[in-house]
């Protein structure tokens, strides 16, 4: 507020010196500090004013000599004045263009005529406290204005009866992507993407009175959808009812919140549907978390479980391994238990599986995550199968014969140890290919066994028995009977021939020996029946004479011929018994 | 009017058939050979219509019985040729392979007693000769 005592300065526009005088006095009077210019003519004031505009008040006299159109010449003073409030002298007979020149910008206007110090001084006084605080406003209004603009966030003005854009800040241009005069053309339906939302609402909203809130989808220029929350407060612009809106881009944590929300639905179907056991425990065995699981594989329904101690249910042989296992993860992250058996609802054991993780750094789970696995349908598998390799071990140490399995396809041939103990072959000896079993065959039975062999080929099916005769690493030969057996798909394809070979060398032998015994038996019943039945018919047809034959007169012949025969017959025998005596002493050796 | 043949290396045995012939009335002088080949010489120079009745012994050394009627078949003389295979034990083998020879008619075993002389005289193929 000015003072009788604050520096003043005032340029007076009076080309009549008289007037001019006049006015000085009442200025004086008005401020003791107080610096009057002057100018006679518009020419010389708009030199003033251009040269040094530090004036408090400008008063202008609109007859000037140099002036014809006097609402120029307001103009151009308004104008020129910048903050100076400017105050209009006239005669009585420019009352009504006084009048007029209120609406120019001019402070006020005042009678020469009727001009006095009180007038004058409240008129000054008016003008200059008008004009600071029309610049306050001003200031204040740009202010404003500065924040709307360079806001970071999306800002807007709305008409509240059109939803028309007034106005839209450089954060908002750069959101959507249309300029600052498209968006001037658009109404905010424009904007909107969501089809479903609830629009006759919203523009219920816009055209009330109120502030409100909401969050809404939008679509940018390039198609590309926003989620946006919204702040809307009832404004006066530009003399129009309107909203100022302000926007939040919230596309980022609606998108990391769905993402969030995924990966908890996976980790729901991973962790709590899956077949999988989940336990979170501590070192002591007490649970802090069960996955629903528990009903599958235990038959303990998870809320339950839950309140127990793990060991518990733990089978007491396997205790001690689970609970080292457990131990281990003080310097371990992870460990796998190997099976162990967990009592069931049913008090049955099942056969489980875990692998355990030390999460005791991770404060959402702070403890040991246990994942276990129902393994009692395999552990009955293996039993089974463990017996059932035992139980082919046994046989298969049990035969003497050596077991051969040929890959017809890949032309791959494994043997069991019998071909190093029946036939002397160390392993480095003993390929695998096929040609070299087919190379030990005797020449003599290959084509034999050849033939065998593509006979069962050609059936597709069946069973193989051959003899034939099998070099050892010495050279020598055994004989062998082969039982094999053929393997093929369901084409008939030969896949695979398994077969024995039996070691007949010794029964072959034997039989060897047995002939030969009963040829030195054939010899000896033949000698019986010829050679010892010469001499003995000869002996008999003699008696035969004799007692026949009473007239014969060479009896004594006849009686010698008998004792030769007899002679005769004894060395044959005696013969016979010597051989037979070999033979046996033969066969013993044998 | 039938010729009877014995051959046989064994010389007691050919007495003794010898002797038993003569007594049953079967050939009064049989013709004796001890080796086959003699016997073959012989039938070389007979009649070819004169009829044999022969008592031939299977295992005798050099040509034996067998060997001696493979010969034999092929001679012009052998259809009037009737052979009694004589041996001291037959097997079955024997028997067989006299079969093959139409030759042979009967197979005896050693020693030949009256029976069996009487059985000669009575054969189908030979009784015409004694009946007389």
């Amino acid at each position: 507020m000015q003072n009788k005592y604050s520096p003043l300065h005032i340029l007076v526009i009076e080309d009549q010196i008289g007037y001019f005088i006049l006015l000085k006095g009442y200025l004086n009077e008005i401020n003791v500090n107080i610096t009057i210019s002057k100018a006679i003519s518009f020419k010389e004031a708009k030199i003033v004013l251009q040269s040094s505009n530090n004036f408090d008040a400008i008063l202008l006299d609109l007859s000037l000599p140099d002036v014809e159109n006097r609402e120029t010449l307001v103009e151009n003073i308004v104008v020129l004045a910048q903050k100076a409030p400017v105050i209009v002298l006239t005669g009585y007979a420019d009352t009504v263009f006084g009048f007029k020149t209120l609406s120019m910008g001019i402070s006020d206007y005042l009678l020469k005529d009727e001009l006095n110090l009180a007038q004058l001084s409240k008129s000054i006084h008016h003008g200059i406290e008008r004009k600071r605080v029309e610049s306050q406003l001003r200031e204040s209004e740009n202010k404003y204005r500065n924040l709307f603009d360079s806001s970071p966030l999306p800002m807007w003005v709305l008409e509240r009866c059109s939803s028309r854009f007034l106005s839209v800040n450089a954060a908002t241009v750069d959101l959507y992507g249309y300029s600052r005069e498209e968006f001037l053309g658009m109404s905010i339906k424009e904007l909107w993407a969501g089809t479903d939302d609830p629009e006759t609402e919203i523009l219920d909203l816009i055209r009330k009175d109120g502030f409100f809130k909401l969050k809404i989808s939008h679509r940018k220029k390039n198609g590309e959808v926003v989620h946006l929350k919204i702040q809307s407060n009832p404004i006066i612009f530009d003399g129009k009812e309107a909203r100022v809106a302000l926007a939040n881009n919230i596309t980022a944590s609606l998108e990391a919140k769905l993402a969030l929300k995924n990966s908890e639905k996976r980790f729901k179907a991973l962790v709590q549907d899956g077949s999988d056991l989940v336990m979170i425990l501590n070192f002591d065995g007490n649970l802090t978390y069960v996955s629903p699981s528990s009903k599958l594989v235990m038959g303990i329904h998870a809320d339950l479980l839950i309140n127990y101690n793990l060991f518990e249910f733990i089978h007491v042989d396997d205790l001690e391994q689970v609970k080292e296992s457990i131990a281990m993860l003080q310097i371990k992250k992870r460990v796998q238990i190997p099976s162990y058996r967990i009592k069931t609802s049913k008090n049955k054991w099942k056969w489980i599986e875990t692998i355990l993780t030390n999460l005791y750094d991770d404060t959402s789970v702070n403890g040991i995550v246990a994942n276990s696995r129902d393994i009692t349908e395999f552990m009955q598998q293996e039993k089974e199968l463990i017996e059932s390799l035992k139980r082919y071990n046994i046989v298969e140490k049990a035969t003497s014969d050596t077991i051969t399995d040929y890959d017809v396809q890949n032309d791959v041939m494994h043997y069991n140890e019998g071909m190093e103990l029946m036939f002397g072959y160390s392993k480095a000896q003993i390929s695998s290919k096929g040609s070299w079993w087919d190379e030990k065959v005797h020449p003599e039975d290959t084509e034999r066994v050849k033939n065998k062999v593509d006979l069962i080929y050609k059936k597709g099916h069946g069973n193989l028995q051959v003899e034939y005769r099998f070099r050892c690493a010495d050279g020598s030969y055994k004989y062998i009977l082969d039982r094999t057996y053929l393997v093929t798909n369901e084409k008939g394809k030969p896949l695979r021939m398994i077969g024995s070979m039996q070691d007949i060398t010794e029964i072959h032998n034997y039989i060897e020996t047995i002939e030969r015994h009963n040829d030195r038996l054939k010899d000896i019943a033949w000698t019986q029946s010829h050679v010892v039945r010469a001499p003995l018919a000869r002996i008999m047809g003699l008696i035969d004479s004799l007692e026949n034959f009473e007239d014969l007169d060479d009896r004594a012949q006849l009686l010698s011929h008998i004792i030769t025969s007899a002679r005769e017959l004894d060395v044959i025998i005696r013969k016979i018994n010597s051989k037979t005596n070999k033979s046996i002493s033969q066969s013993r050796q044998c | 009017m039938l010729k009877v043949i014995i051959i046989d290396d064994d010389d007691i045995m050919v007495f003794l058939q010898r002797k038993l012939f003569q007594k049953c009335g079967l050939a009064k002088n049989p013709i004796t050979f001890k080796v086959a080949p003699a016997a073959i010489d012989f039938l070389k120079n007979e009649d070819i219509d004169q009829h044999f009745l022969i008592l031939l012994d299977i295992n005798m050394p050099g040509m034996n019985g067998w060997q001696f009627l493979d010969i034999l078949n092929k001679m012009k003389i052998s259809k009037n040729v009737f052979v009694i295979m004589v041996t001291s034990s037959i097997d079955c083998y024997d028997k067989e392979k006299a079969d093959t020879f139409s030759n042979v008619i009967d197979f005896m075993e050693k020693p030949i007693s009256i029976e069996n002389c009487s059985r000669i005289k009575e054969h189908m193929l030979l009784k015409e000769f004694f009946s007389a």
